[in-house]
This record gives structure tokens, sequence and C-alpha cells, in this order.
């Protein structure tokens, strides 16, 4: 119906400033949430009878705010037990009239008020694309493997936070954004964490990958000047290019190393590597640069046609000056193993600390195996191959694996 | 409510942009020797100094060990006496701070400022407002 897809459009162009507007104006974020669904729901409504407004996001705005404005006294005369004259219903065409006016940009605000570090950073993550991206709690629920109503009850707990234990709605000057800006980072980072974690998943993590390309690229808009905004925003475009060559035909996962380089989004590793140059210029290092320089390496294969191995180990080696931790290590010793032979990262892979933990972690079985295999040590690539599909892969690394014993034995 | 340090600067930004927290300290009562203690009671000295002057400080206190704890406990509406802190954790409520602040971010920045040698907790809880 036309009235529907002229609110999805509008809602898809301006629906995340809209939500931010009506949070910030009423420092509430559930009485947002409420008056946006109703003024999608006026939306249709109106717009299949009378046709659609001039501007629709303003229209939006309009009637959230006065629904927010109606919800806000209701409130006020429910806690003050006095009884008045029911409200009348918010009458749409006499607000268009009254009050148009700009939808003021306080996204970023709002990414700062979800993002708040006192706030777990699962709720974090939640918060953030529900309130600003509009996903619904099925859909955040789903991603990280909750019911939605365990998803619902996180999220009413980290509104109910925010109200009561004094998150305000303003946000510190650049100068001082210090840990607001690193639980900012952190957040949108886990985000695509989880978007990215699952290779088959291919179309379920898809619109969560797009939301952090959206809130990351979104970011770089609003604090242009932040270098590790920037990194992050390069980061997750180089890491996100690589998604359509890392399933092969049968549905197994494709080793960065072995991918076809021709499936790669040469649009989004464009956007990465610019904005990792202007992270560059501005003059100071930092971890999600560092990352991004990684993968920029990985990325130029696709114009060279190889890897620069020592300039990977390099990177790593600086990442783990200034963010040490185990996974990092494992990464740095599989480039070693690249750049000077598999005994090197073979060593590398044996000074990471606390083997027993990591032996429970996939990606570093893989790497011994990877390892192992390349050293002509079949029976120890086996055990490792053995171990990691003992630790319940998901379905396309469980293939890969799979496919890797069956070389070996073969 | 009483106020007993309230200060004109608090005055100045009113009632209803100030909340009250509870900064809550929790230490390891058994690593203690005089020459670390006399450094964190120094420490607290000045950070009580510098809250006064900020005119955040609503009240705080040092607690005695938690070995001299008793605690009145109700179970099914009968009352007993336990000897000892309510529950037995390694790490203890050691003292707190009530202060008065804009904003949590204010808040868990006076609490960073806490001292309590190299580990030790602060909370940081917001107070029920009354009225």
């Amino acid at each position: 119906m036309e009235a529907e897809r002229i609110l999805s459009d509008a809602v898809r162009e301006a629906g995340d400033r809209i939500r931010a507007a009506l949070a910030m104006r009423f420092r509430d974020l559930d009485m947002a949430e409420e008056a946006f669904a109703f003024a999608s729901l006026k939306a249709v409504e109106t717009w299949s009878r009378d046709g659609p407004p001039r501007d629709p996001a303003a229209w939006l705005y309009a009637v959230g705010r006065r629904r927010a404005f109606d919800l806000g006294r209701r409130a006020k005369v429910r806690n003050a037990a006095v009884h008045d004259a029911p409200e009348p219903e918010p009458d749409p065409e006499s607000i268009l009239m009254a009050a148009f006016e700009p939808i003021p940009d306080e996204r970023l605000r709002l990414i700062f008020v979800c993002c708040h570090p006192a706030l777990a950073p699962e709720a974090r993550i939640a918060l953030t694309l529900r309130t600003l991206c509009g996903l619904s709690v099925e859909r955040i629920a789903r991603a990280w493997l909750v019911t939605e109503v365990a998803m619902l009850q996180r999220l009413t707990r980290a509104k109910r936070k925010i109200r009561d234990a004094g998150i305000r709605f303003e946000i510190p000057g650049p100068d001082t954004w210090g840990d607001r800006l690193d639980a900012v980072l952190a957040t949108l980072e886990i985000a695509y964490a989880q978007a990215y974690e699952d290779a088959a998943g291919a179309c379920d993590a898809a619109d969560l990958a797009a939301e952090t390309l959206r809130l990351t690229g979104l970011l770089c808009e609003l604090a242009p000047d932040e270098p590790e905004v920037l990194g992050l925003a390069a980061l997750i475009r180089l890491t996100e290019a690589r998604r359509p060559a890392r399933l092969d035909e049968t549905g197994a996962m494709t080793p960065l190393s072995e991918q076809d380089v021709s499936l790669w989004d040469r649009r989004l590793i464009g956007e990465g590597m610019g904005l990792l140059r202007r992270a560059a210029e501005l003059g100071s290092s930092g971890p999600y640069q560092l990352m991004a320089a990684i993968h920029a390496v990985h990325a130029t294969r696709l114009e060279t046609g190889f890897t620069a191995w020592p300039n990977v180990v390099a990177l790593y080696d600086a990442l783990l000056t200034v963010r040490p931790s185990p996974i990092a290590a494992v990464n740095r010793a599989v480039a070693l193993a690249e750049a000077q032979g598999p005994d090197a990262g073979l060593a590398a892979l044996a000074a990471v600390e606390g083997p027993e933990r990591l032996a429970a972690w996939l990606p570093y079985q893989a790497a011994r195996a990877g390892l192992f295999a390349k050293a002509g040590r079949e029976a120890e690539a086996a055990e490792a191959l053995r171990a990691a599909l003992a630790l319940q892969p998901a379905p396309a690394e469980r293939l890969f694996l799979e496919r890797r014993l069956t070389s070996l034995s073969g | 409510m009483t106020r007993p340090f309230a200060s004109a600067k608090l005055a100045e930004i009113g009632e209803d942009e100030t909340m009250q927290y509870l900064l809550i300290i929790y230490g390891d009562e058994t690593l203690r020797d005089q020459a670390v203690m006399q450094e964190i009671t120094a420490a607290h000295m000045r950070l009580g100094a510098e809250l006064q002057e900020a005119g955040a400080i609503v009240g705080g206190n040092r607690l005695r060990s938690s070995d001299t704890a008793t605690t009145v406990r109700t179970t099914g509406g009968v009352q007993s006496l336990h000897d000892g802190p309510y529950a037995e954790t390694r790490e203890q409520l050691d003292g707190y701070y009530l202060i008065e602040a804009p904003d949590l971010d204010a808040a868990v920045a006076w609490a960073k400022k806490i001292p309590g040698g190299p580990n030790y907790a602060v909370e940081v809880r917001p107070i029920w407002p009354l009225g």
C-alpha cells in the first residue's frame, strides 16, 4: 500500500533521527518509543485517507511529539491522583498546522546515553539497537540467543537504571569523552562481533551487520575528529567486505587465506581505506586503527595478489602493546607462521599465555591445527582438529574442520 | 532532609538538579598493615576535604572491622541475633560516603577518588529521593 511504502521510506531515512529527537526532548526512552509507534500507526491511517503529507518525517516527528506531551501529562495526572477529564486524542491535522519544526539531530547524545559505561555491555547493545535503530525486541533476542521475555527484561532494567541512577541525557564535551566514548566504541565492536561470528548465518546476521555499519558511519559523521571512531568504522567495513567470500558453495567456512578475493566488496574496502587514511591524518593511533590497518593489509591482496605478512606481524606487535589479548596473540602467531614458517608460528603460539583457557577456544585449536599441518606434523594437526570439533562449532566451521580432518587422514 | 555540608554552589544548581549517592567501600580486611592503613587514612582525609570544598559531601564514616558486627535476622517473622556481618565474604563493608552529585558520572568520578590499596571496590548507589 502506498501509505505504508511512504512510511517505511520515511522511517528508513529519518527514523533514527526522529526516535532520538523524541527521546532527548522528553528525557524518557519508553515514552519516545511509544510516541514513535503511535505516530507510525496514525501515519498509515491518516495518509491512506488524506494522502501523504509534504514532509512525512516532519509529520511523524510532530505527531510523536504531541503524543509524548499527552503521555507525559497523563502520567503527571496519574501520579498526582487528580481526576481530570480524559485527554482528547491528538488531532494530527491540527498539529501539522501548529508545529512544524525541524527535527534536531540528537543521535549522538542518544548513542552516548544508551552506551553509558555503567550499563552492562549486552544491555548497551540491546538498548542502542532498540532505541536508535528501532530493531524489534524479538530480533535482538534472536541475535543474542535469549528469549524475547528475557531481552525485554534486560531492556526494561537498563531503562530503569538510566532513570533512577541519574544517567543524564547531557553528554560531556569531546575533550572529556574518555570512558564514555570508549564504552560507545566497545558496544559497537561487540555488536559487530555478534553479527560477524556466524559466517553461515549470512542472511540472519546481515541486517545486524548492516546496523553496525550504519551506526559506525553515523558516528563518523557526528564525531569526525575522533581517530578511533574512524578506526572502528574502517575495521568493520574492511571485515564486512569479505562476507560474500566467507562460505564456499557447499556452505563450509572458507579461511581468509583461501578466499576468492573477487567476491570481496570493493565499495566497502574503498570506504574502509578512506576512513583509515582520514584517521591517520588526525595523528593519534589506537587499537581500532591498528586492527583496521591489519585488515587493510589483507584487503590489499585484492590489488596485489599477495599478503604482506611481515606487515601484519608488525601491526599485531603494535596492537599487543596497546591492547594485549590472547585473541590478538593467536592471530599474530598465525601471521608469523606465514611470514617466517610454521615452526616460528608454533613457538609463538606456545608462548601465548593461559593455554588452559585457550584450549576451549575454537580459533586457537583451528590455528594450531593449521600450523601443525603446515609443519607436516599430521598426527598433532588431527588431534587439534578433533579438539576443535569437540567444541561444538557452528555448521560452517564444522564442515570446514571435518574436511580438513579427512584430507589429513587421506 | 538534613544537609550538614550543603554549600552555596549546590544551592545555585538547585535541589532538582542534584541526587544523593551512597558510595559503599568494600575491602579485604585481612590485608591491612599499619603503614598502608595510615597512608589510606591520610588519603581519606584529603578526599574528605576535597568533597567538602566542592560542597558534595553529606556524610561518611569508616566502620570497625566485620568481626565486631552483629546481624539481626528476621526469618518467618522470628528475630534472631547472629555474631558476624550479613555476608561472610572476603571483601567486607569498610565504610561509606554519602554524597550529592548532579549525575551518575559525577558520582562515579568521586568513587574513583576513594583510596583503598591495590584491591577494593566501591559501589555507587543512588539514594531513593524523599517525598
